[in-house]
Parts: structure tokens; sequence; C-alpha cells
């Protein structure tokens, strides 16, 4: 009768003594560096200021490559998660909802190599690298690419997204145009 | 004429209580909780009699807007309206959290609310939201600037220490993230990775849906279903679900399940969703115009439909040699 109590305690207690280890891990082998490396990041957007930001990255939205690859890359990175749409400000109304495609999209691809700028969401990379750490494979290369194919997958939807939004909004235009005819007749 | 309601914090929640009292001007009662009008704001309509609006497909400019209500778990959305000041209602318990914990304050913020919290109120109301600067919490950057000529040693010093105490600032800024929203997650996770591998369900999931995750076919299928347009804003809010599948298919990484080369397209594949029950607020932090707010939500959901598995594709050519 004990024996079967104290095998019930012992193995509800085990599950979160995995979760425990677990955590001991993530404390020790991820937070350190985590936190050096965002006070350096933080320490250097305090440095740089946000109107120099603004000035290169303005610069940025004129052509549509630099759009939706440089420009959002600069919002996030410097004004983090979820500030960063606010530079939609710069942007005409027609490139607005591509450019917030484009910069959500990319708060998670930037996390492996510079967690600062979406410490709140970090766990959609870090729960797919802690898989790789336990097969003891170096984490470096797959931030990179991900970072890579981040960039390059913006790029993409903010295309895509550009192409859609002026075709609903033409689509808009056509149909009130034809109601102020149909109400002028 | 608008009657006047007044909203307290649900049994679990924060912040409050709010009067809230519509006029000509500020009518709308606006829902950014994903798609449709909730019970919250339907009954908060009914009694003031102002107009309630579905702000997930509708536009409304900032100024007409009597108070938002929103279910946000404290990642982000939380403290968009508040920092503008304008009154926010959370249907989720949150306090004061996410990266801009510190603008909600209990004179414009009240959590945890349901229908039973709001109720007509009479008395002297002040129709305006009160303007008063939230408090900064951080402390007055160093002004380095001074008048008049100085030596160039007072000049050097003075720089320095202006950098010091940016260093300084910025490393208190840091650990008041990891605090509020690095721990916090990584409790979670263990806790959530302790249970999958400490109860057999890490066993059944390698069994049943890692075969899928680990093959090409498999990942598109989920980036499909991650990007349909009515599921995507449902997936959305703060990551979490894109979290959680991230630990799982991270879990069978690491056992060996799937194979570590598909690490890279399985990022892209769960998470087409990104960001997708925040665009009405994103576009509204970016000035957009309502009728910008309108197209660019189906816009965006579309466009999902299309990138979404093509950035599993890319993903794939790109983890080539990884591994």
């Amino acid at each position: 009768m004990f024996d079967v109590l104290s095998n019930l305690a012992q193995g509800f207690i085990g599950l979160f003594q995995k979760g425990g280890e677990n955590f001991m891990g993530l404390v020790t082998g991820i937070l350190p560096t985590l936190i050096v490396l965002m006070t350096a990041v933080n320490a250097l957007i305090k440095i740089i200021g946000e109107e120099k930001i603004e000035k290169v990255a303005r610069s940025a939205t004129k052509n549509i490559i630099t759009r939706y690859t440089v420009f959002p890359v600069l919002a996030v990175f410097f004004l983090t998660n979820p500030m960063c749409y606010s530079f939609g400000k710069f942007l005409e109304e027609k490139y607005k909802p591509a450019f917030y495609d484009a910069a959500v999209s990319f708060v998670h691809p930037i996390t492996g190599l510079f967690p600062h700028a979406n410490s709140g969401e970090l766990f959609v990379y870090m729960g797919i690298a802690q898989g790789l750490e336990q097969l003891n494979l170096p984490l470096g290369d797959i931030a990179i690419r991900y970072f890579i194919v981040g960039v390059i997958v913006i790029f993409m939807r903010g295309i895509v997204t550009e192409r859609i939004t002026a075709i609903m909004m033409g689509q808009r235009m056509g149909k009130s145009a034809s109601r102020t005819q149909s109400a002028s007749v | 004429m608008y009657k006047a309601v007044k909203i307290e914090r649900g049994s679990s929640g924060w912040g409050g209580p709010l009067v809230i009292q519509p006029t000509e001007k500020k009518n709308k009662i606006v829902s950014v909780t994903g798609g449709g009008i909730d019970p919250v704001t339907a009954k908060i309509a009914e009694l003031t009699g102002a107009i309630p609006v579905d702000g997930f497909n509708t536009g409304v400019s900032d100024s007409e807007i009597a108070v938002v209500i929103i279910d946000c778990g404290g990642t982000a959305r939380c403290g968009v309206y508040p920092k503008k000041r304008i009154y926010t209602v959370n249907l989720t318990a949150v306090g004061q959290s996410g990266p801009l914990a510190q603008y909600i304050t209990s004179d414009v913020y009240v959590s945890g609310v349901t229908e039973k919290n709001i109720s007509l109120y009479d008395g002297e109301v002040k129709a305006e939201v009160p303007d008063e600067p939230v408090k900064e919490a951080k402390p007055a950057e160093q002004n380095v600037q001074s008048k008049g000529k100085q030596g160039f040693l007072t000049r050097l010093g003075k720089a320095t220490g202006g950098v010091v105490g940016k260093f300084y600032q910025a490393g208190r800024d840091t650990i008041d993230t990891v605090i509020k929203n690095v721990i916090p997650f990584m409790a979670f996770v263990s806790m959530l990775v302790g249970l999958i591998l400490g109860s057999g369900i890490g066993d059944w999931i390698a069994n049943t849906i890692s075969p899928y995750a680990g093959t090409i076919p498999g990942l598109l299928v989920i980036s499909i279903i991650c990007a349909i347009p009515v599921l995507s804003p449902l997936l959305g809010p703060g990551a979490v679900i894109a979290q959680i599948v991230g630990v799982l298919v991270g879990v069978q990484i690491g056992n060996g399940s799937i194979p570590p080369q598909y690490a890279l397209p399985a990022l892209f594949a769960i998470d087409p969703q990104v960001g997708c029950d925040f665009i009405p607020v994103g576009l509204s932090l970016g000035d957009a115009e309502p009728e910008t707010v309108e197209v660019g939500v189906p816009a965006i959901l579309m466009s999902r439909l299309i990138t979404g598995p093509a950035s599993v594709l890319i993903a794939y050519a790109f983890s080539i040699g990884l591994y």
C-alpha cells in the first residue's frame, strides 16, 4: 500500500525534477550570455540615438529592395518589438501593410543573433535551438541562416503584400467611384 | 446623450476602476480581440449607448475611441494603447508586463474584466482621459551639453560619464526585461518540457506527430494550416503557440526523432501566423489611416497563405549543408 503511494509521489515529483533540470540548464546556459549581449546592444542603441537611426532608416524607404529588407531590419533591431512598427509613419499609406508584414515577420528570425529585439518571444528559436544543443551541435550556423533566410522571406512578404494591397485598394477605389457615379445619376 | 459606465478589475485582474463616459466625438467602443465583438464590448456598448466596433476588421482613428477592449496575454498589445493614453480594458488578467509595462497604469488600464465587472455609473464624470504623463521609469539622461567654454579634461570627463551612464542604464533595462519577460517564459517552458519528458507524452508525440514534422510535405501542411486566414489571428497572440510548438519540435530534435537539418524549415513552418493578431494595432502604431487598416488586414492574411509555405521551401533550400 505504502509502496504504491510512494511510487506515485516519486513519479509526481519526477515530472517536476525533469523540469527543474531543464530550468537550471536554461538559466546557467542561456541567461549569462543573453544578459551581457542584451546590455551591449541596448547601450549601443542609446549611444547612437533614435534621431540618427531615423535619418538612415528614412533613406532606406525609397527603393523597393531596401524598403522591405534594410528598413524593417533597422526598425526591429533598434526599436524592438512592438515599437518597431511605428517606423511605418515614414511610408506612404499604400506601403504600410507591406512594411508591417515584413517587420513583424522578422521579430523571430532576429532573435537567434540579437535576442534583445524580442526578448518576450525567444522560444520560437530557442525551443528548437535547445534540441540542437542536446545533440551537441553548434548554434552559430543555424542562427546566421535563420537571420539570412528571415531577410529573404520578409523581402518576399513585403513585395507580395504590397501587390495584394495595391489590388485591393484599387478595387475599393473602383467600388466607391461607381457608387458616387450611380448616386449622381 | 451617452451614459457613463464603471469598469472594475476582475477577480485576478489589475488596475482600474475606470469610468468611461463616451462623448459625441469619442463614441466608439473598439474590440481588438482577433475578430468579432466580444461580450464585454457588447455590454459596455449596450450600457453606454456608444457604438461597438470590431477593431480587427475596421479601422478607427484614435481620437474616436472611448475605450478599447483587448485580450492580450502580456506580451505586446496590452501596453500599446495605454502608451497612447487611451482607456484600455484587457480581458486577460495581466498586470504591468511586456515591453511597454511602464505605460500601463491603473488610471487608464484595467484587466481580467468580465461582463459582471461592468456597471452603470451615476455621478460626476471627467470626460477626458487624464493627460498627466506617465511617471518616467527611466532616470533622466545625463545632460552632457553645458554653456561656455570648458577645459578639455572637463569635457572628456563629462563625455565619459555620459557613456558610462548609458551603459549602466542599458544594464538595468536588460535585467528588467529578463526578469519581466524572459525568466517567466523559461519557467513555463521548463515545466512543459518536464511534463513532456517525464510523463511519456513525449513518446506519444514522437510516434504520431514527428513523422510529419520531419518531412518537407509535413512541414508545408503545418505552414498552410497556420496561415489559414481564420486561424492565423487566433494562433498569433504573444507567439505563445509558436513558442510551445518550437519547444515541442526542439524536444523531438533532441531525442533524435526529427533530423536536425529540418530545424531551419521547421522554424518557418511553425510561424506563418506571426503578428496576424496584431495587424490593426501594428498599423495604427505606424499612423495608418483607418482605410489602410481595413485593406491591410485581409491583404496580409491573404499574403501569408502564399508566403507561409514559400518561406518553408526557401528555408529548406538554405538548410542544405547544415548539420
